[in-house]
C-alpha cells in the first residue's frame, strides 16, 4: 500500500442538458491516489475540491443500491466499489449508454427500470387476498433460495448498458428484464401460468431478443447467472409453445 | 423556461423507503390519490442496505420455540433502556407477525425452515440444530443481539433489498405516482395545519408546490451529519426531520439517542457484520494489542455493541489508533479464522473487504472504526403517527420518533418498524385524508414557493471568498464524531454546541462555486446544510442537557441511568431566528414493564422513586401539554397490561 | 397483463427462433459431413469420384443438394432478422463491444473465477454477422455451381460432381473464394454452435470456458482439415492419403 502514490488523471464526460449553451465533451482532473481509494472517493473529492458542478449518483456507496453504474474505461461497473488501485493511471468515466442522460455521469436508470417492471408486471399476481390472521403459506427453502438468487438484481443497469441489443432496440426487455420475468415465473405464489408468460417471454422484446452476446453476464456486479436465466426462459417457452 | 408549478394530491408521502412506500400503499388501497417524493428511485433508498433481518415473534424454529409478542415486547423495552413508549412497543410487537407474513404474500423470498439437521457457527463453535418436520417451509429465524429467542426473519443476506423490491413492486402495481429525484425543501403550513410541501426536482431544479390533504414524512435517518463516519447512505441527510423542525412548532424527540456500530470499514464506513466477532475475530489497536481482553475480561470482543464501541473510541482518542491517511482507526483481525472459514461463513465480509479495501481478510487485518448507524430520534408523533403540534402531518420509519426504540434500537426492529408503522400509520393517514377537506388557497403555496426561490436566489447571489459548503460539512462531521459520538461529557458537548453554532453562522456566508442551471449538485447540498447543522446542534444540546447515561447515550460524567430525573423524552423545537433549539420534556409514555436491569450492561441505576401509578397518571396531560394531538383511540387502549409477566418469570432475563 | 403480442404471434416467434437455430445447426452438421466428403480428395481423384458417384447413384446427393439449398435460404432469412438493419447501428454495436474489452486487467477478477475476457462474445457475434454476410454471397455462388454440377452437364461430359471439374475450377482461380468461404463458414458454424449451446442452457452442465474451448477446438480442427483439402484441390499438395487406395499419381 505504501508504494509511491500515483497521480491519477480522471477524464470525465461532461454535459448538462439543462444548460442551453452546453456541448458534450470531456474534462480531465488530476488527483493523488490514496489507500483504499474508490471512484466514489475520487468523484466526491473532485466535486468538493475542484468542480462543484459535477453530476453523478451515489447512494449506498456499498454496492447494494445500484445507483452508481457508469462506464469505467469503457466497461459498465459500479463506481462505488471500484478501487482506483485496480485501474490504470488514466481513468475514463462516461455515463451508461441506453439510459436517458440526466447530466455528466448521472443517468436515469430509475425510470427505465420502473417501465421495465410495468412491462413485465413485475409483482406477485396474488392467488387469493392476504389473510392477516393465517399462518404464512409454506414454501421450500430451496425454492426460496432460487427466487432470492434472481431477486438479488440491484437494477444498476450495467447489464443493459453492455448489451448490444438493449442499446439498439428500446423495446427489448433487456437482461435485467428477462431476469425479472424468470424471477416471477419461478415463484409459486404468482398466479400467472406458463401460458400467460408465453406471450410476454416468447418474442423479440422478450427472450428471443437476446442474441447471446453474453456481455450482460460478464459485467453484472452481483454476478447473477443471467445466461442460465435465459436458458430457463427459452426452455419454458419451448414447453409452453408445444404443449 | 417554466420553473415552478402546482400539483394537488390527497396524500403526499415524502420518502420512498420502506416506511414511506408501505404507508402510501395503505392510502392508495383506500382509493386515495397518493404522490411519493424521493431523492432517488425508491429502490435505491437506504432500506435496501439492511442485510440482517426483521423481527417478528413467530417462533417457527427450535431456538425460537415458545416465542410470542410478549417476549418481543420485553426485549424491545429492555433494549430501549426504558426510553420507549410502551404502548407503541406493544402495538408494534402485536402487528409484526402480520407485517412479515404480508411481505411473504408480496413475494419476499424469506429463508424457510429446513427440516432436519442444520449447521451453524455460534461464538466460534460449530453447532448442529435439528428442525422439526412439522415446521418445514415456515419462515426461519436467526439470532440477533438482545433477544431472548431466535426471532429475526431474513431473506439470505439481503433482507432489506428483498423487502424493498417487493414493496416497491406493489407501489407500481397500485399505480402510485412516484416522483423520484425530487426533494422536499419545505412544508407548506399555516396555523398548525400542514398542506403539503415544496418539491425541487433533482433533474432540472424546477420547483413544484405539492398541495396535499395529508403529508407523511418518511425520510429515514440523518447519518450524513456524521459525514463519512456513518454506515448510512450518502442520501441520509435527515432533511425530512429538518423541514419539520423548520416549522418551529413540530418537535423532534430524543435526538441525542444515536446508535453506533463498532465495526464500520475504514474509511468507507461500510458495515462489517457483527458475525465476525461472533465467529472469533479480534480487535487490535496500533500496537496490535487486544485491548478488549484487558478492558472486558469477561466477554472481550463479544460485549454489547455500545460497550465495544466505547472502548474502541477510547483507544482512538488516547492515540492508540493506527493511521491510514484518513484519520485513525483500529484493526479487526480475522486471519486466524482461516481462509476456508471466511469464504464459507463470512462471504459478504470477504467481498466487502475485497471491493472496498482491496484486501483479503485471510491475509490482512481489516481497518475498522465505530461508526454512526441508526437514529432513534426523529419527528415526535403520537401513536397514530400524527406529528405533535401540526395537524395533517405524519411521520413514520427512521425519520419518526414513534418511539418504540427509546435509547437503543434492537437489530431487526427497525425494518419491522418501517412495515408495521407503514401499515398502522398509513391507515390513520387514510382516515385523516378522507375525513378532512383539502381547503387552502394557492396563495399559501405561492408564499412558500417564493420563500424557497428567495433562498435559492440568495445562495446563488452570494459571492466573495466565503467558506465552501463542503468545508463546513466536514467540520460538522468532525465535531459530531469527536465530541457528540459514543462517549460524551459536559465540556466536550458544550464546546460542540458552540462550534456547531459557528458552523451555522458560516453557513450564512458560504459561497457556491457552481452556479450553472439545472439541479446544480452544490446548490442542492447547500440547501440541505442549514437543516443538517440544526439537527447536529439539537443532538449535541439534547445530549448536554441529559445528565445521565441511557442506552446509546453515554455520559462519562454521569454513567448511571437515572430514572428519577430522566425517565422522560427530550423534545426539541427550533423557534424562528434562533441559533439553538428549545428543549422540553415529556414522560416516555404509559409504563407497563417497570424499569429494571436490562439483562446486560450495567446492573446499577437510579430508581424512579415513585410508583408506576403515579407516573402513569400524569402522562396524558403532560404529553397533551407538549402538543400531542388526540389519537383515534384513547391513550393506553392498546396496552396489554401485565402480559409480559407470563414470560418474564420463565427465565428472568434475556440470555 | 400488457400483451406485447397475441398468442399466435408468440408461437410464431418461437417457431422463427427454432427455424433459425435448428437450420443453423443442421447446416453446421452438414458442413462437417461436407468437409469429409470434399476431403475424400485427400485420397486422390479416384476416391473422390467414387464417393461422389456413389452418392449420386444412390440418389443421396441430389435431394441433399435441394435440402441444403432450402436450409441455407431458411437460415439466411430467419437468422438475418437479428442483424441490425442500419450501418449506424452496427457501428454502435462494434464500438460498444470494443469499449467493453478495453478494461484490460482493470476489471476486478470476480470471486477468483478465471478472468474471461468480457468483450469476446460481443465481438464474436459481430463477426458472426459479418461472416454470415460473406457466406450469403460466396455460399450462394458455390451452391449454384453445385446445383449445375449435379443436375446439368454444363461442366464436364456427364451430370454429377467430378474431381476433374472440381480441380479445374479451383485451380482455375476460384481458390481464393473457397479459402475465404472456408474460413467464414468454419468460424460462423463453431461460434454459432457455441452460442446455441449457451442460449439453450448447456452452460448449466459445462462451464462456459469449457464450451468456449470446445468451440475453438472445433474451429481449428476443421479449418486445418479444410485448408489441407483446399491445398490438394488447388494442386499445391499431393493427395497425402493416396496410398490408402494404392494410387500413386
Ligand atoms: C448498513 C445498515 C444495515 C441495517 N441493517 C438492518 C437490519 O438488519 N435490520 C433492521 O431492522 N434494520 C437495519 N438497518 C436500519 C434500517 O435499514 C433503516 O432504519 C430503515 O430501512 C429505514 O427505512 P425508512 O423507510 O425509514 O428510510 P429510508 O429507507 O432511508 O428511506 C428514506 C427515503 O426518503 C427519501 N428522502 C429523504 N429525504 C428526502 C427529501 N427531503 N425529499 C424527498 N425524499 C426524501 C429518500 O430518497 C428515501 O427514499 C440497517 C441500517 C443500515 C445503515
Ligand atoms: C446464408 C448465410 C448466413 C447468414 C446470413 C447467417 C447469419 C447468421 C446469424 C445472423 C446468426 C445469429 C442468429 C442469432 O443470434 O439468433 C446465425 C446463427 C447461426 N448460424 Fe448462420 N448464417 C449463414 C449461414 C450459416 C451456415 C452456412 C451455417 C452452418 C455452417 C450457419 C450456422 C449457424 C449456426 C449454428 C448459428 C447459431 C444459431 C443460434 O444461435 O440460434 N449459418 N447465422
Ligand atoms: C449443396 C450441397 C453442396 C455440395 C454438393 C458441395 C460440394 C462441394 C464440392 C464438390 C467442393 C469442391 C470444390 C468444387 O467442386 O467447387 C466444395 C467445396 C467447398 N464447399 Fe461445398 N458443397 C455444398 C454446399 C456447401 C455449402 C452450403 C457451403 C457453405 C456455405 C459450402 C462450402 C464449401 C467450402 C468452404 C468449400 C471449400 C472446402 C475446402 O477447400 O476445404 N459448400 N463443396
Ligand atoms: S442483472 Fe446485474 S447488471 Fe443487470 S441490473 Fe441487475 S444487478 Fe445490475
Ligand atoms: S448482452 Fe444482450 S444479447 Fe443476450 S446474452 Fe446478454 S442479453
Ligand atoms: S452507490 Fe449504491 S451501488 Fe454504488
Amino acid at each position: 500500500m505504501n508504494a509511491k502514490t500515483r497521480r491519477l488523471t480522471v477524464e470525465i464526460f461532461r454535459f448538462n442538458p439543462q444548460d442551453p449553451d452546453a456541448t458534450p465533451g470531456t474534462e480531465c482532473y488530476e488527483i493523488d491516489e490514496s489507500p483504499y481509494m474508490t471512484l466514489y472517493i475520487v468523484l466526491t473529492r473532485i466535486r468538493e475540491e475542484m468542480d462543484a458542478s459535477l453530476q453523478f449518483d451515489f447512494s449506498c456507496r456499498s454496492a447494494i443500491c445500484g445507483s452508481c453504474g457508469m462506464l469505467v474505461n469503457g466497461r459498465p461497473m459500479l463506481a462505488c466499489r471500484t478501487l482506483t488501485a485496480s485501474l490504470p493511471q488514466h481513468i475514463r468515466l462516461y455515463p451508461l449508454p441506453v439510459f436517458e442522460l440526466v447530466g455528466d455521469l448521472s443517468v436515469d436508470t430509475g425510470r427505465w427500470f420502473r417501465n421495465m417492471v410495468q412491462q413485465v408486471e413485475g409483482w406477485i399476481h396474488e392467488r387469493a387476498p392476504f389473510d392477516p390472521d393465517a399462518q404464512e403459506e409454506r414454501m421450500s427453502d430451496d425454492e426460496s433460495l432460487a427466487i432470492y438468487e434472481s431477486d438479488r438484481c440491484i437494477e444498476c443497469g450495467c447489464c443493459v448498458a453492455s448489451c448490444g441489443v438493449a442499446n439498439l432496440k428500446p423495446g427489448f426487455a433487456g437482461p435485467a428484464g428477462l431476469n425479472r420475468m424468470a424471477r416471477f415465473m419461478m415463484d409459486p405464489r404468482d398466479a400467472r401460468d406458463d401460458e400467460a408468460w408465453f406471450d410476454v417471454v416468447s418474442n423479440e422484446d422478450g427472450v428471443f431478443g437476446c442474441i447471446g452476446m453474453m456481455a450482460c453476464h460478464d459485467v453484472c456486479p452481483k454476478e447473477l447467472p443471467l445466461l442460465e436465466v435465459y436458458a430457463y426462459l427459452r426452455r419454458k417457452t419451448l414447453a409452453a409453445g408445444f404443449r | 423556461m417554466k420553473s415552478r408549478s402546482l400539483h394537488t394530491t390527497d396524500v403526499l408521502v415524502i420518502g420512498g423507503g420502506l416506511a414511506g412506500e408501505r404507508c402510501a400503499m395503505e392510502a392508495a388501497a383506500e382509493g386515495l390519490e397518493v404522490t411519493i417524493l424521493s431523492l432517488v428511485p425508491p429502490r435505491r433508498s437506504h432500506s435496501c442496505a439492511a442485510q440482517g433481518g426483521m423481527q417478528a415473534a413467530l417462533g417457527n424454529c427450535v431456538k425460537g420455540e415458545g416465542d410470542n409478542p410478549d417476549w418481543h415486547f420485553l426485549d424491545t423495552v429492555r433494549g430501549s433502556d426504558w426510553g420507549a413508549d410502551q404502548e407503541v412497543a406493544r402495538m408494534f410487537v402485536d402487528e409484526a407477525p402480520r407485517a412479515v407474513r404480508e411481505l411473504a404474500h408480496f413475494g419476499v423470498p424469506w429463508t424457510r425452515v429446513r427440516p432436519g439437521n442444520n449447521d451453524y457457527f455460534v461464538k466460534g463453535e460449530p453447532v448442529v440444530i435439528r428442525e422439526a418436520e412439522e415446521n418445514a417451509g415456515l419462515l426461519m429465524h436467526r439470532d440477533f443481539g438482545g433477544t431472548a429467542k431466535w426471532r429475526t426473519c431474513y431473506a439470505s443476506a439481503g433482507t432489506g433489498h428483498a423487502i424493498l423490491y417487493a414493496i416497491d413492486s406493489e407501489v407500481i402495481r397500485l399505480g402510485i405516482d412516484v416522483w423520484d429525484r425530487c426533494e422536499a425543501l419545505a412544508l407548506i403550513h399555516e396555523n398548525g395545519r400542514c398542506w403539503g410541501a415544496i418539491a425541487r426536482s433533482l433533474r432540472t431544479g424546477e420547483l413544484t408546490a405539492v398541495l396535499a390533504n395529508a403529508t407523511v414524512i418518511a425520510t429515514g435517518g440523518y447519518g450524513r451529519i456524521y459525514g463519512k463516519y456513518t454506515t448510512n447512505a450518502t442520501i441520509n441527510y435527515g432533511s425530512g426531520a429538518a423541514i419539520a423542525f423548520e416549522t418551529g412548532v413540530v418537535p423532534l424527540g430524543n435526538m441525542e439517542a444515536v446508535q453506533f456500530h463498532p465495526t464500520g470499514l475504514w474509511p468507507s464506513g461500510i458495515l462489517v457484520t457483527e458475525g465476525c466477532r461472533g465467529d472469533g475475530g479480534h480487535l487490535l489497536n496500533r500496537e496490535l494489542e487486544r485491548f478488549m481482553v484487558q478492558r472486558e475480561p469477561e466477554k472481550q470482543e463479544l460485549a454489547s455493541r455500545d460497550v465495544v464501541s466505547r472502548h474502541m473510541m477510547d483507544q482512538i482518542q488516547n492515540g492508540n489508533g493506527a493511521e491510514s491517511g484518513y484519520g485513525p482507526h483500529l484493526w479487526l483481525d480475522l486471519r486466524h479464522l482461516g481462509a476456508e472459514h471466511l469464504h464459507q461463513k463470512l462471504r459478504e465480509v470477504v467481498d466487502i473487504c475485497r471491493d472496498f479495501a482491496g484486501i483479503d481478510p485471510a491475509q490482512s487485518m481489516i481497518p475498522v472504526r465505530p461508526t454512526q448507524h441508526y437514529s432513534m430520534g426523529g419527528i415526535r408523533v403520537n401513536k397514530d403517527g400524527q406529528a405533535y403540534g401540526m395537524a395533517g402531518l405524519f411521520a413514520a420509519g427512521e425519520a419518526a420518533c414513534w418511539d418504540m426504540h427509546g435509547f437503543n434500537r434492537l437489530g431487526g426492529n427497525s425494518l419491522a418498524e418501517t412495515i408495521v408503522a407503514g401499515r398502522l400509520v398509513g391507515r390513520s393517514v387514510a382516515a385523516f385524508a378522507r375525513r378532512e377537506k383539502l381547503d387552502t388557497g394557492t396563495a399559501l403555496a405561492r408564499r412558500f414557493l417564493d420563500a424557497c426561490e428567495a433562498d435559492i436566489a440568495a445562495w446563488l447571489a452570494r459571492t466573495g471568498d466565503g467558506p465552501r459548503i463542503y468545508a463546513i460539512q466536514s467540520r460538522m462531521a468532525e465535531i459530531m464524531i469527536n465530541k457528540v459520538g459514543i462517549f460524551r461529557n459536559g465540556p466536550d458537548l458544550e464546546q460542540a454546541v458552540s462550534e456547531l453554532q459557528d458552523c451555522l453562522h458560516d453557513c450564512g456566508h458560504a459561497v457556491l462555486h457552481s452556479k450553472g442551471p439545472g439541479m446544480n449538485p452544490e446548490l442542492s447540498d447547500a440547501l440541505r446544510l442549514q437543516g443538517m447543522i440544526r439537527l447536529a446542534i439539537t443532538i449535541a444540546s439534547g445530549a448536554l442537557a441529559r445528565t445521565e447515561s441511557r442506552g446509546a447515550h453515554f455520559r462519562r460524567d454521569f454513567p448511571l441511568r437515572d430514572d428519577r430525573h430522566w425517565l422522560k423524552r427530550t423534545l426539541a423545537r427550533w423557534p424562528a431566528d434562533t441559533t439553538s433549539p428549545r428543549l422540553s420534556y415529556e414522560p416516555v409514555g404509559l409504563i407497563d414493564l417497570p424499569p429494571g436491569h436490562r439483562g446486560y450492561g450495567k446492573a446499577e441505576w437510579i430508581e424512579l422513586g415513585k410508583s408506576l401509578e403515579e407516573y402513569n397518571q400524569s402522562v396524558g396531560t403532560l404529553q397533551d401539554a407538549e402538543g400531542r394531538l388526540a389519537s383515534e383511540e384513547p391513550q393506553g387502549s392498546r396496552m396489554s397490561w401485565g402480559a409480559w409477566k407470563s414470560v418474564a418469570t420463565t427465565t428472568g432475563t434475556s440470555k | 397483463m400488457v400483451k406485447q403480442s397475441e398468442p399466435p404471434q408468440a408461437r410464431q416467434q418461437l417457431v422463427y427462433e427454432l427455424v433459425s437455430g435448428l437450420s443453423g445447426i443442421a447446416l453446421a452438421i452438414f458442413m462437417w459431413g461436407h468437409m469429409i466428403l470434399v476431403g475424400s480428395i485427400l485420397t486422390g481423384e479416384r476416391g473422390f469420384n467414387w464417393l461422389a458417384g456413389t452418392l449420386e447413384d444412390l440418389y443421396i446427393a441430389q435431394p441433399t443438394v435441394i435440402g441444403v439449398i432450402a436450409l441455407f435460404l431458411a437460415h439466411a432469412v430467419f437468422a438475418s432478422r437479428k442483424i441490425p438493419a442500419q450501418l449506424r447501428e452496427r457501428r454502435q454495436l462494434r464500438d460498444l463491444a470494443k469499449g467493453l474489452g478495453q478494461s484490460g486487467k482493470g476489471w476486478p477478477n470476480v470471486a477468483g473465477a478465471p478472468a474471461f475476457s468480457p468483450h469476446v462474445e460481443s465481438m464474436l457475434w459481430i463477426w458472426q454477422v459479418r461472416t454470415g454476410m460473406v457466406i450469403v454471397v460466396l455460399g450462394s455462388f458455390h451452391l449454384v455451381l453445385m446445383g449445375l454440377d449435379v443436375f446439368t452437364p454444363l461442366f464436364g461430359e456427364r451430370i454429377g460432381i467430378e474431381a476433374a471439374t472440381t480441380l479445374e475450377r479451383v485451380r482455375g482461380g476460384l481458390w481464393p473464394l473457397y479459402a475465404i468461404l472456408l474460413l467464414c463458414v468454419e468460424f460462423h458454424a463453431s461460434v454459432g454452435l457455441y452460442r446455441f449451446a449457451i442460449k439453450w442452457g448447456a452452460g448449466a452442465r459445462l462451464k462456459r470456458s469449457v464450451l468456449h474451448r470446445i468451440e475453438q477446438l472445433l474451429f481449428w480442427a476443421i479449418l486445418v482439415f479444410g485448408v489441407i483439402t483446399l491445398a490438394v484441390l488447388a494442386g499445391w499438395l499431393e493427395p497425402p492419403l493416396a496410398f490408402l487406395l494404392g494410387d500413386n499419381t
